[in-house]
């Protein structure tokens, strides 16, 4: 009976030393702020008329401009989006995306990702003209949405974003003139989404999925998709 | 009658008359027989039920012959099971060694029993070939679906981290990233990757096949049930595999030739701006 109770005991208290480690693992790097779409006015759309939000992201060839302040955190030469990676629209509306693309780039590894997925139309722009696609060999990341397909609204979402050229003069801030790229999205019911850039340039681990690519405040974030108040 | 010649705690105290009771009724047969019973309720109980449940309603008759198998194999693993746990369980409580310290008596000579031995051995085949038998009839392709003079419909599907895309060669540049059906007609897929093996799983259709880079592989069903379902991939295939999902719509053949000639005319064609080196700036 004693050595039962002894074997039971030590179980318990090693579940409850692992559960407690790993709480606390998970929770000791904090996440990054929240960055709220801005509502403004409604839109019409293939799905009528609808709340029209919008957003307003960065993407940098570091992380000095960004959420890492001017030192550019723990990887200054981390390739990065900006103002923050954890991302919130409103649910059933039109939401409205505007990167500036500040970062060079090569021939993107998978072209699927050089074409214009989810948007109304299918479209987007860059510095005004309206696209379907960019340049294969001229990319400089992606924002790609994923959305799940159990018990959520399906949310595929992925635009190119082109690449500004190696010899572009560079600015007084550090940074040459970036391409502006806009396009549109229309959101089911409320549901929390993944987001990265589909252009792998991290380290050598993960098949280049590794370093950035996988950390938020980089290259991937969350996309919520809350309801409306 | 036991296959050892240790007394259990409960037999007949030596030098005792033997009872009336045929061996059957004494234990340690009553009591395992009595376990194996429950035992073999609550696993034909679970066999009936969750199995066909798991993977959500079947929308293809393949779904439905994997769920058949699955159901009739577990119902023929139950008592198999419920009896070597019934043994299990008698032994570790009845013949547990109860004494202080550690026993010095080695115990008695384990003999064997022709007649079990026999038993043990013919039912164990006649399992093994129904289950073999079985399986071979289940995984022959459906003759319907083989003398069907219909040409199926061809889907072209890709894996690529981490999405998959779906193409139409019937109809040229109609391509989406959700799969579109129509119901009652025998789709052919074409399966490839552009990256590393993904898996094509169309969990309620009874579909999965692997995705390799560089070579196509194929499955066919046929769909007959309307509905949307799900896609995932099997295979897990670096960071965002688990979101790798998607759907697959089964409509009406009206609603699909619609659908179909909408994606064609939608084929992207891409204005492509050059990079220029000076982009247009807003504050």
């Amino acid at each position: 009976m004693r050595v039962s109770v002894g074997a039971a005991a030590t179980v318990l208290a090693g579940v409850v030393a692992v559960g407690i480690a790993g709480t606390a693992f998970a929770r000791s790097s904090a996440s990054p702020p929240l960055l709220k779409a801005t509502v403004n006015g409604t839109a019409q759309t293939p799905q009528g008329t609808l709340p029209h939000a919008f957003l307003q992201l960065d993407t940098w060839p570091d992380s000095l401009a960004g959420p890492h302040g001017k030192d550019g955190g723990p990887h200054p030469d981390w390739v990065s989006y900006g103002p923050s990676t954890n991302l919130a629209v409103p649910a059933h509306s039109l939401v409205t995306v505007t990167i500036r693309q500040y970062d060079t780039g090569e021939e993107i590894t998978n072209p699927f990702f050089a074409a214009v997925h989810g948007t109304v139309d299918g479209t987007m722009t860059v510095d005004g003209a309206t696209v379907r696609s960019a340049d294969p060999e001229h990319i400089g990341h992606t924002f790609t949405v994923h959305g799940l397909a159990s018990n959520k609204d399906p949310l595929f979402v992925s635009v190119p974003l082109p690449a500004v050229a190696d010899d572009a003069p560079v600015r007084a801030d550090g940074y040459p003139a970036p391409h502006v790229v806009t396009f549109s999205f229309v959101t089911g019911g409320p549901a929390d989404y993944v987001w990265q850039c589909e252009f792998p340039c991290g380290d050598g681990t993960y098949a280049k999925f590794g370093g950035p690519m996988s950390e938020q405040t980089y290259m991937s974030g969350t996309l919520t998709v809350t309801a409306q108040a | 009658m036991s296959l050892t010649e240790a007394r259990p705690a409960d037999a007949e105290p030596p030098g005792e008359p033997p009872t009336s009771r045929p061996a059957w009724r004494r234990a340690p047969i009553f009591p395992i027989l009595l376990i194996w019973i429950v035992l073999t309720a609550l696993l034909v109980a679970f066999a009936l039920v969750v199995p066909a449940r798991l993977m959500g309603a079947a929308a293809s008759p393949t779904m439905r012959e994997i769920e058949t198998t699955f159901t009739s194999f577990s119902l023929a693993a139950a008592p198999v099971a419920a009896l070597v746990w019934a043994i299990l369980l008698y032994s570790l409580v009845a013949w547990r060694y109860r004494g202080g310290g550690r026993p010095t008596d080695p115990g008695p000579p384990v003999r064997g029993n022709n007649r079990v031995q026999v038993v043990w051995v013919v039912v164990s085949t006649a399992l093994c070939l129904f289950l073999l038998i079985w399986g071979l009839i289940v995984i022959q392709p459906s003759t319907s679906e083989a003398s069907s003079t219909q040409a199926p419909l061809v889907v072209d599907v890709t894996g690529q981290q981490w999405v998959w895309n779906f193409e139409y060669p019937a109809a040229p540049g109609a391509q989406s990233d959700e799969l579109y059906l129509p119901v009652n007609q025998r789709v052919l897929f074409r399966v490839t990757s552009k990256d590393v093996v993904h898996s094509f799983w169309i969990t309620q259709m009874g579909v999965k096949v692997d995705a390799n880079p560089g070579a196509t592989t194929t499955i066919s069903v046929t769909p007959d049930r309307l509905g949307t379902f799900d896609i995932r991939c099997a295979e897990l295939c670096g960071l965002y595999h688990s979101y790798m999902q998607t759907h697959v719509h089964v409509v009406r053949a009206e609603e699909f030739r619609s659908w179909l000639a909408t994606a064609a005319s939608q084929a992207p064609t891409g204005e492509v701006p050059s990079p220029s080196p000076s982009g247009t700036a807003t504050s």
